[in-house]
């Protein structure tokens, strides 16, 4: 289990661009974000895009970041909620931060951390397939971890699994995902057919093996109604 | 082959494609995956030699998932056959796909066997492609 490393600054600026006109601003290297929480009256704020980009490489879902909005007092803590990205370049395009009341549990997802490597994959007799990356937890903020450590050494047999209900969680942290969650599975190596399969020429598969149901459902009713 | 085993309409209309993916641009089953940089048609013979690139270098260590589905049907009119008489018949299936979608992916191997596996992949498909890495994917 990681415990919370030491506390990340990032600094913001009240934002009065709303929105279409928030192209403008990451065209001047701002990034566009939201900050929310329960009991709190929303805030739009803007980032410089290289320290947000910066601090989101650092920090997961997970870790209590202080927000320091200009011309304001005491800095806010607040967790990354949601980020959202261009799925090509994967430029960040809009950040929403959840304020957090340090007396309050609250909901948030940890990342898994992979450590350690399976003895069936280090002998390639296994391929390690992953189900989740992260779990849903609710605890108090001061209890959060970075990240929870998944021991792939433990996997010694083929299809055997770790799931959600085997990790080491601490007794504060309240787990919400499914215990029966899959988080990795060793499988077994695919069949010597797939390779054999690859000698075979590709058949194309006759277009009249598609059924058409529009044309099966008017012949019934014709047939019906005759 | 990947084909529809059944379909309410034999014929469709071309359509276009304009913007982004907005569905499927996450890898979710594997560790890597082949993202589509451009729109455009992908046949089920193209997806079918993509997918024997990728089989025949991770041989047996590695999954693989195939994220589209050529669904949309394309017709053609015979060879030598003067225009007019209507729409012709169906001829092959294709997977419409705009940029950004994940197109393969692949598990169980290592960082730079994906990479391979996918390069030979793209190689057999229309469109520009790259290969991208799990997102949140912490590994020690």
């Amino acid at each position: 289990m990681s415990q919370q490393r030491e506390q990340v600054e990032l600094v913001a600026q009240p934002r009065v661009v709303l929105g279409k006109q928030v192209k403008q601003l990451r065209r001047e290297g701002w990034t566009p974000g939201v900050m929310y929480g329960h009991g709190f009256e929303p805030v739009h704020l803007q980032f410089e895009t290289r320290q947000l980009q910066h601090i989101l490489d650092q920090v997961g879902g997970s870790q209590l970041i202080a927000i320091q909005v200009q011309e304001q007092g005491k800095p806010e803590m607040a967790l990354v909620r949601d980020v959202q990205r261009d799925p090509i370049r994967q430029t960040v395009l809009h950040v929403d931060f959840y304020r957090v009341k340090m007396t309050e549990r609250l909901t948030t997802e940890i990342p898994l951390e992979m450590v350690g490597e399976s003895p069936l994959t280090e002998r390639r007799e296994g391929i390690l397939l992953i189900g989740i990356s992260s779990v849903e937890v609710e605890c108090l903020p001061g209890d959060l971890v970075d990240a929870i450590e998944v021991d792939l050494a433990d996997l010694v047999e083929i299809d055997q699994a770790i799931y959600v209900h085997d990790l080491a969680i601490p007794a504060s942290i309240d787990v919400l995902t499914d215990p029966d969650e899959m988080i990795v599975r060793i499988a077994p190596l695919e069949e010597e057919e797939v390779l054999e399969e690859l000698e075979e020429e590709v058949l194309m598969p006759a277009i009249e093996e598609v059924e058409i149901i529009t044309e099966a459902d008017s012949e019934e009713r014709f047939s019906e109604e005759g | 082959m990947l084909q529809p085993k059944r379909m309410k309409y034999r014929k469709q209309m071309r359509g276009r494609m304009k913007g982004q993916a907005s569905r499927g641009v996450e890898v979710a089953f594997g560790e890597y995956g082949l993202q589509a940089l451009e729109p455009g048609w992908i046949t089920a013979r193209q997806i079918e030699a993509a997918r024997r690139a990728i089989v025949r270098h991770v041989r047996r260590r590695g999954k693989y998932w195939i994220r589209i589905f050529p669904d949309k049907p394309v017709t053609a009119k015979p060879a030598e056959t003067r225009m007019g008489k209507g729409k012709g018949a169906v001829d092959h299936y294709v997977a419409v796909v705009k940029p950004g979608r994940i197109m393969f992916e692949l598990s169980g191997v290592s960082e730079e066997m994906a990479r391979e596996a996918m390069r030979l992949a793209s190689h057999k498909l229309p469109i520009q492609c790259h290969f991208v890495v799990r997102e949140g994917l912490a590994t020690e």
